[in-house]
């Protein structure tokens, strides 16, 4: 495989895997309440990043599936959109991240099944 | 700000009427905190240019406003199998049907051979037109489920019902095939050796041919040749596939033997009549003329019928080269 399609499919597997995780992610943050510009922030911060063009529409799209509410309100002399997890929206959350820690620990589990039979392997040829 | 606000008009020029005002809103305020994070960070308000490559990092209005539209898709993911099947299944049929209509055309309406080129691309405008009605159905059932909020559910389905496992192709006969270039050989030889030695086609019956009240055309002399360059063509074929280099690609040869084959008949047939009379026997030209065109009738059948064959052959190799999906047709 050339470099090139390596880098592709590496891309294209990496925006998979990280698609579900951006949805639990914004749900998390928005158990307090942020709008759109400080939202993206405080994820950078935590180390997510995310492009404003996948952030902003991502918001609204979560709205109309009825896990986030939202809000017009003026703050710092502007009109800004807040948004916050709505009850329907915690009782998912909820779910999605009983899910995520069930594949993370099995992923973890089976990583550090592959390492000790690589150290054994290992130890038995020296 | 100039820029911010005709970046937002050409956003909102792709969204829909209903929600652009309020989606431009949140977005202005958005992309304007943003800029004033930045010039946060410098100390100092944004040059132009620095504005401006905020505004492209954003994306290209377009596809932002895409983005805020729900997602549509003409035949989404989860029906395309299905409609990928139906395509695949159903094109056959197309040809067929196609072939038989234009070949009975051809036959019954006595049209000459020399419009099946055009009866031939005709045929990619009757495709399309298919293509066309079998994606606007599915694209239809498609907007249908989405409006209507119906999800589209398979047919229910047991591994019970699967079909039996199919048997392995053997792989062709080296034998088979000596066997096969041997009698072609034979034939060629044979067909060589018929204008000198009239017995090996008529038997006992050929110390009799010159008394009766008709013979072959006299064309038969031009066109034989053109037959025997066939015959020798299709035996050359036939040995191309016992060379080992050759072996892989035995099923095209084999296919471009059958092809030259339907060249036969088609030689066959500009060579009307296929018997004249005999000087001296006047009376035998009309039943004579019911022959030849009893002949050239069966040889244009032989055509049709070859012609089938010949893609019916070509569209089986094609399957087995592209491979299948078995399971899937099992629960239609």
């Amino acid at each position: 495989m050339s470099p090139a399609a390596q880098t592709e499919l590496f891309d294209s597997l990496r925006l998979e895997l990280r698609r579900g995780c951006l949805v639990v992610a914004v749900l998390a943050q928005l158990r307090q309440e942020h709008y759109g510009y400080t939202l993206r922030k405080s994820l950078v911060e935590a180390g997510l990043e995310i492009e404003e063009s996948t952030l902003y529409p991502l918001l609204r799209r979560l709205e109309t599936q009825g896990l986030l509410t939202s809000q017009w309100r003026e703050e710092d002399k502007r009109n800004k959109r807040f948004y916050r997890l709505s009850a329907e929206g915690e009782v998912v959350l909820g779910q999605l991240l009983d899910e995520w820690r069930g594949i993370n620990r099995a992923v973890e589990r089976i990583l550090g099944a592959a390492t000790s039979h690589e150290r054994k392997t290992d130890g038995e040829e020296s | 700000m100039e820029l911010l606000e005709r970046y937002l008009q050409a956003v909102g020029e792709h969204l829909p009427a209903s929600s652009r005002q309020d989606t431009i809103a949140e977005l202005r305020t958005n992309l304007l905190a943003e800029m004033e994070g930045r010039e946060e960070e410098l100390g100092r308000p944004l040059t132009e240019d620095e504005a401006a490559k905020i505004l492209e990092a954003h994306g290209m209005p377009i596809m932002v406003a895409a983005r805020y539209r729900p997602q549509h898709s003409l035949i989404s993911p989860a029906l395309f199998p299905i409609y990928w099947y139906t395509l695949r299944k159903s094109f056959p049929l197309l040809v067929l049907a196609y072939v038989v209509v234009e070949g009975m055309r051809i036959v019954v309406q006595g049209q000459p051979l020399s419009e099946l080129p055009a009866a031939l691309a005709h045929f990619w405008s009757i495709a399309l037109i298919y293509w066309a009605i079998i994606t606007l159905g599915f694209a239809i059932f498609e907007y249908l489920q989405q409006t209507q909020h119906t999800k589209f559910a398979l047919p229910h389905w047991s591994v019970r019902d699967l079909p039996k496992l199919e048997r392995t192709e053997k792989a062709p006969s080296l034998i088979h095939d000596i066997a096969d270039v041997i009698v072609s050989i034979g034939g060629v030889l044979w067909l060589l050796a018929v204008p000198n030695h009239p017995y090996l086609i008529l038997g006992p019956g050929a110390k009799f041919a010159h008394q009766m009240p008709f013979a072959l055309a006299p064309q038969w002399h031009v066109f034989y040749w053109q037959l025997m360059a066939v015959f020798i063509a299709m035996a050359t074929l036939k040995g191309l596939t016992l060379s080992p280099g050759l072996r892989p690609h035995r099923d095209w040869l084999k296919l471009g033997s059958q092809a030259l084959g339907i060249g036969i008949p088609l030689i066959m047939l500009q060579l009307k009549p296929f018997f004249v009379p005999n000087a001296g026997s006047t009376q035998t030209v009309q039943s004579l003329a019911v022959i030849n065109t009893g002949i050239a009738l069966g040889l244009k059948i032989a055509v049709a019928v070859a012609g089938v064959k010949l893609l019916w052959d070509l569209w089986q190799l094609v399957r087995r080269r592209t491979g299948r999906q078995p399971g899937f047709a099992a629960i239609w």
